[in-house]
């Protein structure tokens, strides 16, 4: 049974609960602190993962839906990937520069995931769904051997990119460094919903989306701009992360059907949900070791990932 | 007097060195429904496409309901053009109703999808549906969304190919319903007896158009044989 718009306030009753579990859970322990300040200082990060979560899940969903490919989510075709070696390429070039501005590392990473999506729209758009998500494992590999490069070339952003490329930048989120990346998870989130009519005649093939009066390349230039966006602002936030942004839309899907006027919504309000769920995760279950956000979604995303892989699609 | 909704003149395209319109010209006025014929590879679908727009490197003149869809912004050259795929379909598992709710127009959707014996599968998933029953889905959302049929064109690969007789019926009663509101209709079939029941026939081989008239003057003995084989006789 697929439910309707109430899943949407389901979802975002369950993300306020999320938030108030990961607002009194630390590694140290449960609870607010004295009037609220450990919750404080946790708000930042929590609203990192939020936002984060939130900009790769409805970037999943309109990926899957741009290319009508249940496999395809920027973590996995090498979109996070771009965009951390594009802050990499900043970093280890102009270390100087990279930090001078507030908007420097967030428009490198823009550049590294407009780079990858292109990319992927020549090489792997047509095909069997197993080309394109192919295409983008080269492309991901290619860019985690760069930033990895560069990191062994600059040893001052050494540390910096390799916990990026493991996904583990929450820890550093503060007010001054999380304010921008997550204004612009909001717009490119926002500017995405926009899509959702002719991404439902997408679902219809090529063909039949022109002729019902969808113009293509407009929707593809608008949705893999919003998409690197949205990929490079949660980039900044957290580094590399997989599986959000493939897991989140099949989820939506599967609670409301495939019309993209609830799927994109919802898979934002899931893709914070579980990134939110795999950081809290990673604070809480091994007292005094922190896990990486990363590590605990691809240990839940993984065995997700190949059950969806072998299931057959429409 | 009848409006003009389609001329194509001289209208080419090659694809791989391969010739697979070669100098068609044709004129369809609001009112005429008109079967296409010819036999496999004779370029019916590739004519469709480029009609439709979706072949934007065709030579020749080509304007549908007053603008060239080759480069008339698609929004604009789809409010009174419909088309129908040979084999249309769902990336997603759409039920039977969330696809007819892509028509925006949900009495025009209940109406075709009770005509077309849908309204108790509205809310299985397409792929549960039998290839017949996906089509009389696929032609409802595409009936659905015609909001003025006069001076309107209409392009049907194959639209009754999968259907049972019932459901075949009726869209045969629907082309012969849009033209008499005044629309153009550009029917491609393999259905020797549908054929024959429209006033008009445009016949192709290897992509030239080789007949255009009546029924009567249209289908030689020569051409019924190569569209059709001995059965068509």
């Amino acid at each position: 049974m697929r439910l309707g718009a109430g899943a949407l306030f389901g979802g975002g009753a369950l993300l306020g609960l999320l938030a108030v579990g990961a607002l009194a859970v630390g590694t140290a322990g449960a609870g607010f602190g004295a009037g609220g300040a450990l919750a404080l200082l946790r708000f930042p990060r929590v609203l990192a993962a939020i936002a984060a979560g939130a900009a790769l899940g409805i970037g999943g969903a309109t990926q899957q839906g741009l290319f009508r490919n249940p496999l395809a989510d920027p973590g996995l075709t090498g979109v996070f990937g771009g965009a951390l070696l594009g802050m990499a390429v900043l970093l280890g070039g102009a270390p100087a520069l990279a930090w001078s501005q507030a908007w420097c590392l967030p428009a490198a990473a823009f550049a590294g995931a407009l780079g990858v999506s292109g990319l992927l729209v020549l090489l792997g758009r047509d095909g069997p769904p197993a080309r394109l998500l192919l295409t983008g494992l080269g492309l991901n590999a290619f860019a985690a051997a760069g930033t990895l490069l560069i990191a062994n070339l600059a040893p001052e952003s050494r540390e910096l990119l390799l916990n990026g490329s493991f996904g583990d930048w929450l820890g550093m989120a503060s007010p001054e460094l999380i304010a921008r990346p997550v204004l612009l998870c909001a717009a490119a989130g926002g500017l995405l919903l926009a899509l959702a009519r002719p991404l439902d005649l997408l679902a219809l093939g090529e063909a039949a989306a022109q002729t019902a009066g969808c113009d293509l390349r407009r929707l593809r230039r608008r949705a893999i701009l919003l998409t690197a966006l949205a990929a490079a602002a949660a980039t900044c936030l957290v580094g590399q992360m997989a599986f959000v942004g493939l897991l989140a839309p099949h989820l939506a899907r599967a609670l409301v059907g495939p019309r993209h006027g609830l799927v994109l919504p919802l898979s934002a309000i899931l893709g914070a949900a579980l990134l939110l769920t795999a950081d809290t995760l990673g604070r809480a279950a091994l007292p005094g070791t922190p896990v990486s956000a990363a590590a605990v979604m691809a240990l839940i995303g993984a065995p997700l990932f190949i059950w969806i892989a072998r299931r057959p699609h429409a | 007097m009848p409006e003009t909704v389609l001329q194509l003149g001289r209208l080419a395209y090659e694809q791989a060195g391969r010739r697979l319109l070669d100098g068609v010209s044709l004129t369809l006025r609001s009112g005429e429904a008109v079967a296409l014929v010819g036999a496999n590879g004779a370029g019916k679908t590739t004519l469709l496409r480029a009609v439709a727009g979706l072949l934007p490197a065709t030579m020749g003149t080509l304007v549908a309901t007053g603008l060239d869809p080759r480069t008339a912004p698609p929004a604009a050259s789809a409010q009174r053009r419909l088309y129908l795929e040979q084999h249309p379909s769902c990336a997603w598992d759409q039920t039977v109703a969330e696809l007819g709710a892509l028509a925006g127009r949900p009495a025009a959707w209940t109406d075709w999808a009770n005509r077309l014996a849908l309204t108790a599968l509205a809310d299985r998933p397409l792929a549960r549906l039998s290839g017949g029953e996906r089509q009389a889905a696929h032609l409802a959302r595409l009936f659905a969304s015609l909001a003025e049929p006069y001076g309107s064109l209409l392009l049907l690969d194959e639209p009754t190919a999968a259907l049972d007789q019932g459901r075949r019926e009726t869209v045969r009663r629907a082309v012969r319903a849009w033209a008499q509101a005044g629309a153009a209709v550009l029917v491609a079939t393999h259905d020797a007896a549908w054929a024959r029941t429209f006033p008009r026939i445009v016949a192709l081989e290897e992509g030239r158009l080789i007949a255009d008239g009546p029924p009567t003057a249209a289908l030689t003995g020569e051409l019924v044989r190569a569209v059709w084989g001995e059965a068509g006789s």
